[in-house]
C-alpha cells in the first residue's frame, strides 16, 4: 500500500515535469516572443524588457530557472499585468473558484444522486420522464447558454439577483447552476442507469424473498453498489468543473482563476498561461490522487495496485 | 366430453419451425438501430441540420459577411405601430423603420442630427415630404408616472401608443445582428463550420486513435507499457487546457487550427478504447488461426481485429461528434474560434453576450442549433450503443 503511494507521488512529479516542459517549450516556441504587438514596441524598451525579464539568456537558462522557480512555487511574474506575479493571481483568484467549484459539487450530490436513485425507482413513471427530460437537456445545453439565459431571465427581465460578481448571496446560484449543469445531468443519468442495473441483480431478488422491507432494500443493499460508477465518474467531474470556470466565470464576470486563465489567453500573457496551466496540472493531479484513496477505502474490493 | 372434437396432431409432418433468415452483425445492427425511434428522429435532424449548412446559404439572398447598414439589430419579430395607413416599426436604439402591411422592411426613415431633439426625448423623422414624430419622452419619467406605454409616434396629426401587432420579420427571418448582418446566413454558414470542424476532427481522431491503440493493443509488453504512459501523460490534465495552450500556440484562430488542435488532443480517449479492445480480441482463435498461417501483422491488425472492435469504435466516435461541436463552440466563445467575419455558433453565440439583454434572439438562434446538434448525436449515440455492443443484446 504505502509503495504504492509513493510510485503515484513519483509519477505525479514526473508528470507535472512533463507539462512544465511541454507548456515552456509551446510558448517560448512561438515567433516573436511575449512583447510582440500588432503595433510594434521601439527596439530600446524592447530591449529594456527582455532584460527585466532575462529573455536574452539562453532558453535553456531560461528553461532550469523556470524549473527552480516551480520548485519553490514560484511561478514568475505576469507580462501584461506589469506589476503582479502569477502567485499573486492564483491566490486572488482560486478560493474566489474552490468556493463556486466546491457549492457546485455539493449541488451535484445533493441533488443529482437522490434524483437518479428517485428517477429509478419510478422507471417510465412521470417523475422519471421529468428528471430524464431535464437531465438530458442539461447535458445538450451548453453551460454558456446556460449561464447567459440565467442572466437575461433572472437578472435582466426579473431582476432578482445582479447580472455579474459574487455581491450578495443570491448571485452564487447563477455561476453555480451554470457550473453544475451538465455535470448534475451526467450523475443523474449514471445514478438511474446503474440503479436500474443493480435492481435487477439476484442478491436483491433474494433480500426481497428474505422478507426485508423495500426501505432497507434499497438502501441498504442497492444504492452501495449503485454509486460505484457513479464515484469513478468524480474525476471527468473535476476537469469539466475546472474548465467550465473558464466561461462562467467570464460570462457573470467573476474575479476568479478562469478568468485570469481566459484573460490571459486573450492578452498573450505567457507566463500566466504557463503558471495557471501548471497550477492546474497539479491542483488535478492530487484531486484525481485523493479520489483514488477515497475509492479504495469505499470499496474494498478495488485493491490500489501499480498500473492498471 | 366429445372425443371427436379433439383431432390428432399429424405425425408424419415434420414440426413447422420458424426460419428467420440469418442476419449478419451489421445487418442485425442496423434492424435495432431502425426500431429504436428517437434515434431514427436523430439521424433526420443530423440530416435537416447537414442540408441546413450545406445547401441553406445559397438560398438567403445574403452572404455570412454582407452587411446592411440600415437594418442594425432587427429581430424576428417586430412590434408594429399602425398610423393613418402606414406601418411603423421603432427599434431599440431608436430607429424608425417604415414597413409593408405583412411586416415586410421597406425602410429606415432618415433622420436629420437636427430633429434629434435629445432634451425632451422627441425624434422627428422625415418620410418622403412628411414627417413622423417619435416622442420617447414616457421611458424616461421616473416610474412611467402612469403612463402604459413607452413611446409615441405621430404621423399626419394621428398618434400610436400601443404597437398594433407582431409581425415576422420577413426579410430577416433570424434578425440581423448588430453589424446588419443577416442572422439566418451566419447561423447557416455556422453550422457548416461547426460541423465541419466537428466531421474532420473526429475522422482524424479515428484513424490516430485506432492505429495508436491497435498497435499498442497488438503488441502488448514494452511498447504497450510505454505508448499507453504516454497517454497517461496527456490524460492527466484536461484535454480542453491542451486544445487552449495549441491554439495560443498557432497564435490565434482559423478554422484550420482548430482542426489541428482538436485532433491533436482527443484520440488518447479512442486509443484507449482501441486498446482495450485489441487486448481481449487478440486472444481469440481466430488470430491464431491468422497467425499460424502466416499472415503479416499489419494484415492482422487491418483485416481482423480492427473490423472485429468496429462496434464500440462507432459508438464513441457517434459521441465524439457533439463533444467536438461542443469544444468548438466553447473555444470560439472565450475567443480562440475561426477568424472574423467567420462564424461558428459558438462565435454567434459569444457576439450575443455583449447585447443579450436588449436582443436575446441573437442568443437564442445559435444556443437552439448547438442544442439541437447536440441532441441529436446523444440520440444516435445512445441508438448506436444498444445496437452494436453485444453486451446489451437480449435473448
Amino acid at each position: 500500500m504505502r509503495s504504492f503511494y509513493i510510485k503515484r507521488i513519483i509519477s505525479i512529479i514526473i508528470t507535472i515535469i512533463l507539462i512544465t516542459s511541454l507548456t515552456f517549450t509551446m510558448m517560448h516556441s512561438i515567433p516573436g516572443g511575449p512583447f510582440t504587438r500588432e503595433r510594434p514596441v521601439p527596439d530600446e524598451i524592447l530591449r529594456a524588457l527582455n532584460e527585466k525579464y532575462n529573455l536574452d539568456d539562453p532558453k535553456i537558462v531560461q528553461y532550469f530557472n523556470y524549473m527552480k522557480g516551480l520548485v519553490t512555487f514560484d511561478l514568475g511574474p505576469s507580462y501584461s499585468k506589469i506589476g503582479t506575479s502569477v502567485n499573486e493571481m492564483i491566490e486572488s483568484g482560486f478560493p474566489v473558484s474552490a468556493k463556486i467549484g466546491l457549492i457546485a459539487t455539493l449541488l451535484i450530490v445533493v441533488l443529482g444522486i437522490p434524483f437518479g436513485i428517485i428517477s429509478a425507482l419510478k422507471q417510465n413513471q412521470t417523475i422519471d420522464y421529468v428528471v430524464m427530460v431535464l437531465a438530458t437537456l442539461g447535458i445538450t445545453v451548453p453551460s454558456f447558454v446556460i449561464a447567459t439565459l440565467f442572466i437575461y431571465f433572472f437578472a435582466g427581465k426579473l431582476g432578482w439577483v445582479p447580472t455579474f460578481g459574487l455581491s450578495t448571496p443570491a448571485s452564487y446560484v447563477g455561476p453555480v447552476l451554470a457550473l453544475a449543469g451538465y455535470s448534475l445531468s451526467f450523475v443523474t443519468r449514471l445514478t438511474r442507469s446503474s440503479m436500474l442495473e443493480v435492481m435487477r441483480q439476484d442478491y436483491i431478488r433474494t433480500a426481497r424473498a428474505n422478507g426485508l422491507k423495500e426501505f432497507s432494500v434499497i438502501y441498504k443493499h442497492a444504492i452501495k453498489n449503485a454509486l460505484i460508477p457513479v464515484v469513478t465518474y468524480i474525476g471527468p467531474m473535476i476537469a469539466a468543473i475546472l474548465t467550465g470556470s473558464f466561461v462562467i466565470e467570464k460570462i457573470f464576470a467573476i474575479p476568479g482563476i478562469g478568468r485570469h486563465f481566459v484573460e490571459s489567453v486573450s492578452n498573450r500573457d505567457y507566463t500566466t498561461i504557463m503558471g495557471i496551466t501548471v497550477f492546474y496540472a497539479f491542483f488535478y493531479l492530487i484531486m484525481i490522487f485523493l479520489v483514488d484513496i477515497a475509492y479504495s477505502l469505499l470499496d474494498p474490493r478495488i485493491k490500489l495496485k501499480e498500473g492498471k | 366430453m366429445d372425443k371427436n372434437k379433439f383431432e390428432f396432431v399429424d405425425q408424419t409432418g415434420e414440426e413447422k419451425e420458424t426460419i428467420r433468415p440469418s442476419l449478419t452483425y451489421w445487418e442485425d445492427a442496423f434492424r435495432r438501430l431502425k426500431k429504436n425511434k428517437l434515434s431514427v428522429i436523430g439521424f433526420v435532424v443530423v440530416i435537416i441540420i447537414i442540408l441546413f449548412g450545406v445547401v441553406g446559404p445559397y438560398l438567403t439572398p445574403y452572404t455570412y459577411s454582407s452587411q446592411i447598414n440600415e437594418y442594425k439589430n432587427l429581430g424576428p419579430i417586430i412590434e408594429v405601430h399602425e398610423v393613418d395607413g402606414k406601418y411603423f416599426h421603432v427599434s431599440k436604439d431608436y430607429n424608425m423603420f417604415l414597413l409593408e402591411e405583412d411586416g415586410t422592411l421597406i425602410e429606415r426613415l432618415n433622420l436629420n442630427p437636427m430633429d434629434r431633439d435629445m432634451i425632451n426625448k422627441i425624434y422627428t423623422y422625415t418620410l418622403g415630404e412628411e414627417e413622423v414624430i417619435l416622442d420617447f419622452s414616457y421611458n424616461l419619467l421616473p416610474n412611467k408616472q402612469g403612463y402604459d406605454y413607452d413611446y409615441t409616434i405621430e404621423y399626419n396629426g394621428e398618434v400610436s401608443k400601443i404597437p398594433s401587432g407582431n409581425k415576422f420579420n420577413k426579410l430577416f427571418p433570424f434578425g440581423t445582428d448588430n453589424l446588419g448582418r443577416d442572422l439566418l446566413t451566419r447561423v447557416m454558414y455556422g453550422a457548416r463550420i461547426s460541423l465541419l470542424v466537428a466531421f474532420v476532427a473526429t475522422m482524424v481522431n479515428f484513424f490516430i486513435g485506432v492505429i495508436y491503440g491497435s498497435i499498442s493493443g497488438f503488441e502488448g509488453g514494452r511498447v504497450d507499457n510505454v505508448m499507453m504512459r504516454i497517454v497517461d501523460v496527456i490524460n492527466s490534465i484536461p484535454l480542453v487546457i491542451y486544445v487552449i495552450l495549441l491554439m495560443v500556440w498557432f497564435r490565434g484562430g482559423g478554422l484550420m487550427n482548430i482542426i489541428i488542435a482538436l485532433s491533436s488532443v482527443y484520440w488518447v480517449a479512442m486509443a484507449r478504447l482501441v486498446r482495450g479492445q485489441m487486448l481481449s480480441i487478440k486472444e481469440q482463435e481466430f488470430v491464431l488461426a491468422a497467425k499460424v498461417m502466416g499472415v503479416s501483422k499489419r494484415k492482422i491488425i487491418f483485416r481482423h481485429l480492427i473490423p472485429n472492435a468496429m462496434g464500440p469504435i462507432i459508438v464513441s466516435m457517434a459521441m465524439m461528434i457533439p463533444s467536438a461541436v461542443f469544444t468548438e463552440s466553447f473555444l470560439s466563445f472565450i475567443g480562440l474560434g475561426v477568424s472574423a467575419p467567420q462564424a461558428s455558433w459558438g462565435t454567434l453565440a459569444n457576439n450575443a453576450l455583449s447585447g443579450l439583454l436588449s436582443y436575446p434572439y441573437q442568443l437564442f438562434f445559435p444556443a437552439l442549433s448547438i442544442a439541437f446538434t447536440m441532441l441529436a448525436f446523444n440520440f444516435i449515440g445512445d441508438g448506436l450503443r444498444d445496437a452494436l455492443d453485444p453486451r446489451l443484446r437480449k435473448g
